[in-house]
């Protein structure tokens, strides 16, 4: 009885000591929370330029889809099939590749001027290659409207971008919201192999700690503890999100 | 009527998988400014292409179409000011569904003719009172009946004050109890001299309404005339099979 009480108490204090020592001592939570904070900035900056691109890339795609085969021919039209070219090129390019192998051309190729801006980078790197995910997200939101709400617009006198911008790209988008969440949630976990440029990302964050207290559950516990409370929050909230989404429909 | 048509159309073809299928075979046709054209025919006979041809949403293999003295089918015309003034009502009336009621009314409005919202807002309600739904200018289409989103889709193109409304099967989708409540609102526009084409399978309304009606089979005007010529004097066989299996 008395040796199974000391023997928990060891394993408790065992265990106070190396929490203490990864986090406590030299403020080494700071770590992490650094580590988080880049993790989110180079998420959202990498969201927001990835619905840009792929909002650009989807309109190119959809409108040569629609419209060039009854184009008369001429300059417009050239033009049209060179950017659905270079647009198919970037989508297989990007989704043929592994995002860690894109990161790395980025930092060690393209990027070296600015290389020590490793955040702007990452948020380039990871951007361009959502961007190619969140274009075909949007492309099949704008090809699941209803032909009728193009004539519409088209019959009433809007032109082409008119009739996009004001009645095609804001349906699209909303159908297409909890998917584009869910992409944001893909690239808080992807964002993860940014310490491969050595970007201070929650990931990094763990592994600075380990590197120092060379005790590596604690620190690695603690990052993947964080990334999951991270993900289900916003599971959560894209959940709620579609209900809504589902109700305004009726 | 005055004697210029607002509408000419000359020997208008339009054809599919390379002449394999000929949705229109030449169709000539004017008509005139304050005139009520209906066009019946059965399935397939191109009732559809021969009104979606005078906007342009299909672009004719050849022929031409006169509109107010130009021939919209030469490259030089601007597409979209033709179509301001060509107003279309749809048989799924494809209302705008992001959109409110109001904002489906005002967003060309606003956005086409530069009319201020306030003014566009104004003029949107007294089209709405005309179809007794003022009360719904908030509501968004999702919450209204088959025959109340084909009223607001009527005046929806009203709103855009057109010289003609082009109607394709504004009845065939909704439920028989409210069918009546569209025509009403068709033989309002009529009485009130608006130029309106008119494809349907409502005969009594084409009867009523239509001051000329036009036969169509297999991409070929077969037979045009009064009410009263098409429907109690014909001679052509086509139109005679046509008219029993329908009346
Ligand atoms: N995009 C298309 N491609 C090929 N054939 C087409 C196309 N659109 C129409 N057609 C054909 O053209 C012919 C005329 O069609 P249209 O829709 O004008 O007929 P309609 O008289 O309106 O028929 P309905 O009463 O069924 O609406 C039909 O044979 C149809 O199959
Ligand atoms: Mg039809």
């Amino acid at each position: 009885m008395y040796l199974y009480q000391l023997a928990i108490g060891d394993w408790w204090n065992d265990l106070k000591d190396t929490f203490t020592l990864n986090f406590i001592d030299d403020d080494r939570y700071m770590l992490l929370v650094k580590g988080l904070g880049n993790t989110f900035l180079v998420t959202l900056g990498a969201t927001i330029l990835g619905i840009l691109l792929g909002v650009i890339v989807a309109l190119v795609r959809s409108t040569y889809d629609k419209t060039a085969l009854g184009m008369r021919p001429g300059a417009g039209k050239v033009v049209l099939s060179l950017l659905n070219k270079i647009a198919s090129l970037y989508l297989t390019v990007i989704r043929g590749t592994p995002v860690l192998v894109q990161l790395m051309i980025a930092y060690f190729v393209i990027f070296v001027s600015i290389a020590q801006h490793k955040t702007i980078v990452a948020i380039i790197a990871f951007g361009i290659n959502s961007g190619a995910y969140v274009a075909e997200i949007i492309r099949s939101g704008i090809m699941s409207i209803d032909p009728g709400q193009f004539e519409a617009g088209r019959s009433l006198g809007f032109n082409y971008a008119q009739t996009m911008l004001y009645i095609i790209i804001p349906q699209a988008l909303k159908n297409v919201l909890p998917a584009l969440a869910n992409e944001f949630i893909v690239l808080i976990k992807e964002t993860s192999v940014s310490c491969y440029i050595g970007l201070h990302d929650l990931t990094k964050g763990g592994e600075i700690i380990r590197s120092r207290t060379y005790t590596a559950f604690m620190p690695l516990l603690a990052v993947a503890l964080i990334y999951l409370v991270i993900v289900m929050f916003f599971t959560r909230l894209v959940n709620i999100l579609e209900r809504r989404l589902r109700n305004s429909e009726r | 009527m005055s004697a210029d048509p607002i509408i000419s159309v000359n020997k208008l073809k339009k054809y599919y998988n390379r002449g394999a299928i000929k949705a229109l075979d030449g169709v000539s046709l004017d008509i005139s400014k304050g005139e009520v054209v209906v066009i019946i025919g059965p399935s397939g006979s191109g009732k559809s292409t021969l009104l979606r041809s005078l906007n342009l949403l299909e672009i004719p293999t050849s022929g031409s179409i006169l509109f107010e003295g130009n021939d919209i089918t030469s490259r030089g015309t601007d597409i979209n000011k033709l179509r301001q003034k060509m107003g279309m009502v749809f048989q799924h009336f494809n209302l705008f569904p992001h959109l409110t009621i109001m904002d489906n009314m005002t967003l060309g409005p606003r956005k086409l003719l530069g009319i201020p919202r306030a003014e566009a807002e104004e003029n949107a309600r007294r089209l709405l009172a005309k179809v007794a739904l003022e009360d719904r200018a908030g509501a968004y289409p999702s919450q209204l009946s088959g025959g109340q989103k084909q009223r607001i889709a009527i005046v929806r193109a009203l709103a855009m004050k057109p010289d003609v409304l082009l109607f394709d099967e504004p009845t065939s989708a909704l439920d028989p109890e409210m069918v009546g409540e569209v025509l009403d609102v068709m033989k309002d526009l009529a009485r009130e001299g608006m130029t309106m084409v008119v494809v349907t399978h409502e005969m009594g309304f084409a009867r009523e309404v239509g001051h000329r009606i036009i036969f169509m089979d297999e991409g070929r005007k077969i037979a045009e005339g009064t009410p009263e010529e098409i429907f109690e004097h014909t001679e052509n066989e086509r139109l005679k099979t046509f008219l029993a299996k329908v009346l």
